[in-house]
């Protein structure tokens, strides 16, 4: 064999050994498991993510994340969040729009899920939750849930419904009362009441002026220096603790707080219907770069797939009480009686008939975690934190 | 002074005695290299921190810039009542550690056989064994409103209405503070209490000296640097530490540590930086006070 012939073997052999670990490369990135970074309540079914994985057909890694937007900023923006997930869950309305900017999310194609033909007629082109996916007009989140959040109150010992955020401000509840530690809702909901009462000079709750930022924060300020509010929540565990252990009687929360505060102890805690309207969000799950780049794009529709199936949305309404966000879960949960009593069918009948009840209240407003003027929402919130 | 060698052994290249081994050219670095440590890993980010205070704020970031107004949005806030807030409570730790603290150091040290001294001292790292956040989150049941505290006291009768200020307050804060730092002061009170030579209690007995007098006159003065590095401690974290203000604290309660994480949560770096560097100057001015009245080389005496 001469030195010609040696190199070229050589090297065909090299581009063969190369190719069959590219391939072999490829199968094992195939198999790896989706890092995904979110929320417990982004499960259903069994308490790890089990179930989830037997339905999307791959290996999730799931790591818990807060439902803090500016946490998600910073590790997607700032931070090295792409190198860390594959997957990410946020609130939808202006979280995408964020983070699409920086680069830090990819556009989705669509037609790789089959079940994107059950998503609510809202959300497609033209609906009214349309902007909530999409990013100049191009989608890069699939939602998963939403609701309109409201006031969680203890009935037993308050013993009327509450039917007014007026009851959240009143001195009656002073120092027994709690509000989100987060400006998005916090504010939003503080905004609708001041709008609706006529106490405040506000035009969109979701989006306000740096004026009507001040103004809701110094409501919030001014009560805070009287002692109103015992503390300002973080997460699920913490909200329905305040609750459960009657540290406080109201709470402006999600429905998942009011539903794990009630069912802790037994008690009678409820979750009302606004007068003046109520802050409306979904949550959605996105791609990151990271994840694309990496290869995970298979894996990430799998998910997006069962996020988007009756399966999913007849389990988040049952045991978290969320919306779903597709067709079909009526369908699903007769065809499927097994998986379901007579009890929590009924339940689930319940929650969506409030539901539609609080989003049939005027005055509702959208979350729109990233509003064009968020350097007042993050300076007037670090001043409502420090007062 | 080494003598060039020209000379050849059987024919071998010759030998340059001029050349220290590497062996001995590393060893100067090897004194050096705390001084590398200290340098990279604590004065630079310190100076970063102080640079990166002054740089102007962008909606994701920042960029070099030279603005105070970090620090004026500090000073002219409720942040600066907060901060000062959290200094008097973090004293008020320090006192009740002390209290609590000290005379266990005292009583291992006069009334525990030497060679169990130690192991005593070691049994207040159990705590430390599990995790902190898991420590301060399991006060929250013993501490709140229907908890074990209040249903005891209801129980025996001795209150009829449960005290709410044990928790979402500073008192909340200032309970998880002690809880979390008593086993400081009591290492470092025993490190201190090493300075104190065991005859003195003697001594003390013979001459029929109080307690209280023992204490004052002969104790303190002996063991003031170990106190007095024991104290700094707690008072430093009783600043900086988050997680206890955030659990524990409520609405109301915010020290320097919870500041600079809300700084950071409002995306706003540089005033994170300030209040890190003002944090830094309360400490270093702590210290310098504390070496001028005490002489902290002094905690080192007795191992010396």
């Amino acid at each position: 064999m001469n030195q010609a012939e040696f190199n070229r073997r050589t090297f065909m052999a090299l581009m063969g050994a190369t190719a069959a670990s590219g391939a072999f490369g490829t199968a094992a990135r195939a198999q790896e498991a989706l890092k995904l970074w979110a929320p417990g309540i982004a499960k259903v079914g069994a308490q790890d993510w089990s179930d989830m994985e037997s339905q999307a057909g791959i290996s999730i890694n799931a790591i818990a994340k807060s439902a803090r937007a500016d946490e998600s900023i910073q590790k997607m923006v700032v931070g090295d969040g792409n190198a860390l997930y594959d997957a990410m869950t946020d609130n939808g309305g202006g979280m995408e729009d964020a983070l699409a900017s920086q680069g830090a999310i990819a556009e989705l194609d669509i037609s790789r899920i089959p079940n994107w033909a059950n998503i609510l007629e809202s959300y497609q082109e033209g609906g009214d939750s349309a902007d909530t996916i999409r990013h100049d007009g191009k989608v890069y989140a699939v939602p998963y849930i939403s609701n309109a959040d409201s006031l969680a109150f203890n009935h037993e010992v308050i013993g009327e419904e509450l039917t007014s955020w007026e009851a959240l401000f009143d001195s009656q509840f002073r120092g027994r009362a709690a509000m989100q530690n987060d400006f998005g809702p916090t504010l939003t909901n503080t905004a609708i009441y001041l709008k609706q009462s006529g106490k405040g000079d506000i035009d969109n709750p979701s989006d306000m002026t740096e004026d009507e930022v001040r103004q809701t924060c110094e409501f919030l300020i001014d009560l805070k220096k009287k002692g109103h509010f015992r503390t300002f929540w973080d997460g699920v565990q913490n909200g329905a603790d305040l609750l459960s252990s009657e540290e406080v009687l109201v709470s402006s929360c999600w429905e998942v707080i009011q539903i794990f505060a009630a069912r802790k102890n037994g008690q009678d805690i409820r979750y009302g219907t606004m007068k003046e309207g109520h802050q409306s969000w979904n949550n959605i799950v996105m791609l990151t770069r990271g994840g694309q780049e990496r290869g995970m794009e298979e894996a990430f529709y799998s998910l997006a797939n069962v996020y988007l199936s009756p399966w999913f949305g007849a389990q988040t309404l049952a045991g978290l009480g969320f919306t779903p966000q597709m067709t079909g879960v009526s369908e699903f949960v007769e065809a499927n009686g097994d998986m379901f009593d007579d009890d929590t069918k009924a339940i689930m009948a319940e929650r969506l008939e409030r539901k539609q009840a609080r989003r049939a209240v005027a005055g509702n407003s959208w979350q729109n975690v990233f509003p064009t003027n968020i350097r007042a929402y993050q300076d007037w919130w670090s001043r409502v934190q420090a007062a | 002074m080494a003598v060039q060698s020209t000379e050849t052994v059987g024919g071998a290249r010759p030998v340059d005695r001029t050349t220290p081994p590497w062996r001995e050219r590393l060893v100067p670095w090897v004194f050096r290299a705390p001084l590398i440590f200290m340098v990279i890993f604590f004065a630079l980010p310190m100076a970063m921190t102080v640079v990166f205070s002054v740089f102007e704020r962008t909606m994701f970031w920042m960029e070099p810039g030279f603005t105070l107004f970090s620090y004026e949005n500090f000073f002219f806030s409720a942040r600066l009542t907060n901060f000062l807030n959290s200094m008097k409570y973090s004293l008020i730790s320090v006192a009740i550690c002390f209290v609590f603290g000290f005379p266990i150091a005292v009583f291992v040290r006069k009334s525990i056989p030497q060679v169990a001294q130690h192991r005593v001292v070691l049994l207040f790292i159990l705590p430390f064994m599990v995790s902190e956040i898991i420590r301060v989150f399991a006060l929250r049941p013993v501490l709140q409103r229907n908890g074990l505290v209040n249903t005891t006291l209801m129980d025996l009768g001795i209150i009829d209405e449960p005290i709410t200020a044990l928790l979402y307050t500073h008192t909340g804060v200032v309970i998880g503070e002690v809880l979390s730092f008593l086993p400081f002061i009591v290492f470092s009170g025993f490190l201190a209490m090493e300075a104190v030579p065991k005859y003195i209690f003697e001594v003390c007995d013979d001459l029929g000296v109080g307690p209280w007098r023992r204490f004052k006159d002969v104790i303190l003065p002996l063991a003031a640097p170990g106190i007095f590095a024991g104290s700094v401690f707690i008072f430093v974290n009783g600043l900086g530490v988050a997680l206890l203000p955030n659990i524990l604290g409520g609405a109301g309660a915010v020290n320097a540590g919870l500041i600079a994480t809300q700084a950071i949560t409002a995306l706003d770096f540089p005033l994170a930086m300030a209040v890190s560097a003002i944090m830094m100057a309360t400490l270093m001015t702590l210290l310098w006070i504390g070496h001028r009245l005490f002489d902290l080389t002094k905690i080192l005496t007795p191992l010396s």
